[in-house]
């Protein structure tokens, strides 16, 4: 039987969760992943997704049982064609007719809530944990009100931008559920407020910094190119907006890490699942922004070869911050019938990459 | 004979589950016990559902009531599925994976790809795309971008009606030259700002020249270099190529990884600079030569060119001229110098460095491209 079962005097039990996988490991499948996906001219990247989602799950365990990840590669191959044929089209119709690129927006706009809602509960129902499956259900409404509406209302008006944030995670948890049992998260607005301001606060002394560090260097690097002669640090005036854009993104790509970890703690810690259980997110947004910068830097400089490793990284140190809380028993989950549905919605939307999710 | 391996048994469509053993019955039965012995389940082999084997997850074994039976044991599940006579899915991957030969032609082939795609796929597509490109969209490009300098860059110019009407005559004359011809260029005047000395090409044929390069200028045949140099990037439709280029590097990414999440993103961004900065060398050295070969058809010296550029690299950076740059957009000055002085005597072939191209940009000359 599982090792942590609830104590009899009903005390909550906290369940640890764990990620297993390792770097070289993952290097092999996923070069193996690339390698074959060029070969096959594309076909095979549906296999190697659910060969990657697979270990990612597979290796993720909670009360030492791992998830699972179900789907089928078929269907995410069809569901690929399709949205290549839609991304061709829309980018060749754009091109040679530019006039089109704005029906196109209000096409994308009216199927926008249908791929949300399709590729959100295509992943939930096809991921498991001790024989449960997840479930998501919300309907085109919900979710044209969500990932529509409050996202041109935040485009529009950026003080607006947390609270959306607050409407996406809302619409994205609560309507999943485990074995019938729904997720519900709760916050004050005043709470994601502070961490965007913090945010915000450091990226435009960030940006400022940045400018007059790019400024002295180029500066510093003349001077001394003309002191010197050949003999020179090769940082030109021409290199000025590249310095500037580099160390900018780097940092930019920091504080919105440190951000979007933190607003995931805020949300996933206040989330219940029904029955007597809570979920906790304690990762350090510090550090979790540190593996994401360290991780694309190490990247560049090994020619994409550090990538599984990266990912491998980022994943042991998010997933060991996650655990679950039990006021009750972990065997007493029982699995809904599920009715069968598709995968092209999720595909459709991640080769656009909306980015649905946490 | 039975064949029989360690694992857990869940309970049809639950979460609670039992240690257990499975074993392969005779007549392709698959049967689960519980550890005293006593049968959980037992299902003809054929109904089984299997997971394919991958590095060291737990297999599973679905039933059809929606029992699971699941094992860490890999090498046994494989065994237990021989002895049902089960194919064993996903061996031939994971034999792959697993070898370390198998991993390095992974390897190579993966390099291989990724430098053909970036040397020559993707200017190939650019090249077509800009070319297929209809005019409305150069024009509404030009248009934005010359709004968006106007904002930001550029301030309205102060040179004097006479020197306008000069550099508009000199224009003229290297336009009737040029491939495009007297209507195919459009010459607009704007103070530098930040901008400095320079000019620069729009895509519909609008050539800007900044206040502070006329300044600079003391031969006429050296803005009618920088001219004809500008009307290159036109006929070329290099600023187009550009964009395309921008859009198809990260599409080719996703296409062939799967995947867009944010580190891959923020890696992406120094890579992605880097290449493009070598291809608009390459565009840059393209221009100079089609630049020379303007002068020397106007009778001019394309060493003029040379002078003002050098001229120029030395008011901005002092006495030693500019240092090189490892990722400008522009090669180094004194290697443009040299070979624009090199071109007074005629066309030269094509100097790109193929086997260097952080030298002179990747070209397509390097492949036979012309």
């Amino acid at each position: 039987m599982a090792e942590s079962l609830a104590r009899p005097d009903g005390a909550p039990t906290i369940h640890g969760v764990e990620f297993r996988g390792r770097g070289a490991e993952y290097f092999r499948i996923w070069i193996v992943n690339v390698a074959l996906s060029i070969v096959t001219l594309g076909i095979y990247s549906a296999w190697a997704k659910v060969r990657t989602q697979r270990y990612f799950y597979g290796n993720t365990y909670l009360d030492g049982q791992s998830f699972e990840y179900h789907a089928s590669a078929w269907r995410i191959l069809i569901g690929r064609a399709i949205a290549l044929t839609l991304f061709l089209g829309y980018s060749l119709s754009v091109v040679f007719v530019p006039i089109l690129a704005g029906l196109w927006l209000l096409v994308l706009a009216a199927a926008l809530p249908w791929f949300a809602n399709s590729s959100i509960r295509f992943n939930a129902r096809n991921t498991s944990w001790r024989n449960v499956r997840f479930n998501f259900s919300a309907s085109y409404f919900e979710a044209f009100i969500a990932y529509v509406v409050w996202s041109a209302a935040a485009i529009a008006l950026f003080f607006l931008i947390p609270f959306t944030r607050r409407v996406h995670d809302y619409f994205y948890i609560n309507h999943h559920s485990f074995g019938g049992r729904a997720f519900q998260t709760k916050f004050s607005a005043g709470r994601i407020y502070a961490i965007y301001l913090i945010g915000f606060i450091v990226i435009v002394a960030l940006l400022l910094c940045v400018i007059g560090a790019s400024a002295g260097l180029v500066v510093l690097a003349t001077r001394a190119h003309n002191y010197l002669g050949k003999f020179n640090i090769p940082i030109g005036p021409e290199n000025f907006s590249l310095i500037v854009f580099v160390l900018f993104g780097l940092g930019a790509a920091f504080v919105t890490t440190f951000v979007t970890t933190l607003v995931t703690n805020l949300s996933i810690s206040n989330t219940v699942l029904e029955g007597g259980f809570k979920l906790s997110s304690r990762a350090s947004g510090l550090r979790v922004a540190w593996i994401v910068v360290t991780n694309a830097i190490l990247i560049v400089a090994t020619l994409g070869l550090f990538y599984p490793f990266g990912r491998v990284r980022l994943a042991r140190y998010r997933m060991q911050k996650y655990a679950l809380t039990a006021q009750g028993d972990l065997d007493g989950f029982t699995a809904e019938a599920l009715q069968a549905q598709n995968a092209i919605g999720e595909e459709i939307a991640g080769f656009f990459d909306f980015g649905f999710g946490l | 004979m039975t064949w029989t391996i360690e694992g857990r048994f869940y309970f049809p469509a639950a979460a609670r589950f039992v240690a257990a053993r499975a074993s392969a019955q005779p007549q392709r039965v698959f049967r689960v016990e519980d550890e005293g012995g006593a049968m959980l389940a037992e299902v003809p082999a054929r109904a089984l559902k299997v997971t394919a084997r991958l590095a060291r997850l737990t297999r599973r074994f679905d039933l059809p009531d929606g029992a699971r039976f699941e094992t860490d044991n890999n090498d046994g599940a494989d065994a237990l599925l021989l002895h049902l006579r089960r194919r064993r899915r996903g061996r031939f991957t994971d034999g792959l994976e697993r070898a370390w030969p198998a991993v390095g032609v992974s390897l190579i082939v993966a390099l291989v790809a990724g430098y053909y795609f970036v040397a020559q796929a993707v200017p190939v597509a650019a090249e077509w795309l800009a070319r297929k490109s209809l005019p409305a969209v150069a024009h509404t490009m030009s248009e934005q971008t010359l709004l968006a300098l106007d904002r930001f860059a550029l301030r309205p110019t102060k040179l004097s009606t006479a020197d306008q009407t000069k550099a508009t005559r000199l224009f003229a004359r290297v336009a009737a030259h040029a491939k495009g011809g007297r209507g195919g260029y459009r010459l607009v005047f704007r103070g530098g700002g930040a901008v400095g000395p320079n000019a620069f090409a729009l895509p519909d044929g609008t050539i800007v020249m900044t206040d502070q390069l006329w300044a600079f200028v003391r031969h006429d045949a050296e803005i009618e270099g920088v001219f004809a140099h500008e009307m290159s990037h036109v006929d070329h439709a290099h600023q187009l190529q550009r964009v395309f280029e921008a859009s198809l590097i990260p599409a080719g990414l996703a296409i062939f990884t799967g995947d867009v999440s944010q580190v891959s993103q923020i890696a992406s961004i120094l890579p992605g600079i880097i290449v493009q900065s070598a291809y608009s060398r390459g565009f840059e050295q393209q221009a100079d030569d089609d630049g020379a070969a303007t002068l020397r058809r106007m009778g001019e010296k394309p060493s003029h060119m040379a002078d003002l550029l050098e001229r120029v690299d030395r008011s901005v950076c002092g006495k030693n001229g500019c240092p090189p740059s490892w990722a400008g957009n522009h090669p180094d000055t004194a290697i443009r110098a040299a070979r624009l002085r090199a071109e007074d005597k005629g066309p030269l072939a094509p100097a790109q460095d193929c086997w260097r191209p952080w030298k002179g940009g990747i070209s397509l000359r390097c492949f036979g491209w012309q």
